[in-house]
């Protein structure tokens, strides 16, 4: 499996990625989680202005012949969304950190440090899979 | 839980990096490399296929080809030698135990083929219909292994590895040998595509996959096969059909023969009408999956799908879906249920893709 895992970003154990700025968080899927669907076929996000709550689901990304939700990594407001993204969701296969998904205004900016570090997330992936 | 089945192949799927899946019991590549790039290998050139697991019995003797119209609702005796002939097997009551194909290999011998996860239950069920025939019936299912090669370059491909292939037509079979092994190719699949199935022991069928990977055959997995199989609506036992419904149910009433003699389920099948009406959905946008419910356009539940997918093809939503005949809207609109919202889909005539067999 890929170990593509950039150092400046977090991570959940649901495979997001996360790149904080201040109270704002972009969020994708990393590139461990495009691999492992195969060929991204449809991509389902929020609308801006809906909320989040940490670790529910927030959208869905199939490929051919799998659904898997997408888990909110923060509480938050969704204050844009990657609209092109959604027309063509065989860009996170070529390039997972480039294609964002949602951008989240953080509520609880304390709750940012329950993401996992790149180092965190690495091991996490080591050992559980 | 029980061990897994394993395919003579098992070491050549792990070797190349296959993803391996449950499947019938048995463990199974589901993809290689991408399940796009191994649709549109069988749709353009040419992709190979380890189905082994499939099961195989022999019916051998005067009565083979009797006993094995017998069994089946189709017309197994009127056909010639040479054959392949697909078709559901029934209980007493009409209900579909499997679908197989039937292979009339020559005049006392008859081969049977049948899914993975139903051996068992059909050779129990065939078997139990054997008194009376003059012949034997065996599996051997554990002495076979099995290879779809399927796509346009199928033909050509094969061909130098053999003794010899001529250019039989579509649902046939032949027996010829590669290298000093005997084997039967079949002009069948499960793609819409032109190609063979290739019958033979554990050791050629090993020796014929590397040599199709030293060709570069692209090595295709069962969610590759999955979405072929779909988008030239072929049924799939488990999902269009299984033990509580009908042929008719299954929009297979083509393959029931009322009109022979005698076969198990006949009088039932005489008298049945279909409960169900199983009907193709395109969505322009969704991925229909098995289970969604599909909605009239009152959004009242009128029926499940039974297979879904995104076409490689076409790149839309596909579906197979089971109607309630009585609740089939007249005005033809459909929806699925995907996450709670209705998406429109369209009833489809014809098969989604067009297969490029002969």
């Amino acid at each position: 499996m890929s170990t593509n895992i950039p150092a400046n970003l977090k991570y959940t154990k649901e495979h997001e990625w996360a790149l904080v700025e201040g109270d704002t968080v972009t969020v994708g899927i990393t590139d461990f989680a495009q691999s492992a669907l195969g060929d991204i076929v449809f991509l389902e996000v929020p609308d801006v202005g809906s909320e989040l709550k940490s670790g529910n689901t927030f959208g869905v990304v199939e490929s051919i012949k799998s659904v898997s939700d997408l888990y909110a990594p923060v509480t938050g407001e969704v204050i844009a969304k990657n609209s092109d993204l959604e027309g063509s969701p065989e860009k996170i296969n070529s390039d997972a950190y480039g294609s964002w998904l949602i951008k989240v205004k953080v509520k609880n900016t304390a709750e940012l440090n329950n993401l996992l570090t790149a180092q965190q997330y690495q091991e996490f992936c080591n050992t559980s899979h | 839980m029980t061990e897994l089945l394993k395919t003579s192949l098992h070491n050549e799927h792990v070797k190349l990096g296959a993803k391996m899946v449950p499947f019938g019991g048995w463990d199974m590549p589901v993809q290689y490399t991408s399940v796009k790039d191994e649709v549109l290998a069988v749709r353009q050139k040419v992709g190979v296929f380890d189905v082994s697991h499939m099961g195989e019995f022999f019916i051998e003797g005067v009565d083979a080809e009797k006993f094995a119209d017998y069994l089946v609702t189709n017309d197994i005796l009127s056909a010639p030698q040479g054959k392949a002939i697909y078709s559901p097997l029934c209980r007493e009551n009409g209900t579909v135990v499997d679908d197989l194909i039937v292979y009339k290999l020559h005049p006392g011998r008859v081969l049977v083929c049948v899914n993975a996860s139903n051996i068992d239950k059909d050779f129990e069920w065939m078997n139990s219909h054997h008194k009376g025939f003059d012949c034997v019936f065996t599996d051997k299912s554990g002495a076979f292994s099995l290879l779809a090669l399927q796509g346009p370059e199928a033909f050509s491909t094969l061909k130098p590895l053999l003794k010899d292939l001529p250019d039989i037509e579509y649902y046939s079979v032949y027996e010829t040998s590669f290298g000093n092994h005997p084997v039967i190719i079949a002009r069948t699949g499960y793609t819409g595509e032109d190609g063979f199935e290739i019958f033979g022991s554990h050791i050629a069928i090993k020796e014929m996959w590397q040599m199709f990977m030293e060709k570069k055959v692209t090595p295709c997995g069962l969610a590759a096969r999955d979405v072929l199989r779909l988008e030239v609506c072929y049924p799939l036992y488990g999902h269009e059909l299984n033990d509580e419904i009908n042929p008719f149910d299954a929009g297979l009433g083509w393959t029931v023969k009322l009109t022979k003699t005698n076969f198990i389920g006949k009088s039932a099948l005489e008298s049945k009408k279909a409960k169900y009406k199983t009907v193709k959905l395109t969505l322009d946008k969704g991925i229909p999956r098995e289970n969604y419910p599909v909605l009239d356009g009152q959004g009242t539940v009128i029926g499940t799908v039974t297979s879904g997918t995104m076409s490689v093809i076409t790149g839309k939503g596909i579906a197979f879906a089971r109607i309630e005949i009585e609740k089939a809207p007249k005005d033809e609109v459909f929806n699925v249920d995907i996450r709670q919202k209705a998406y429109p889909a369209q009833l489809t005539k014809k098969p989604f893709v067009t297969g490029g067999h002969k």
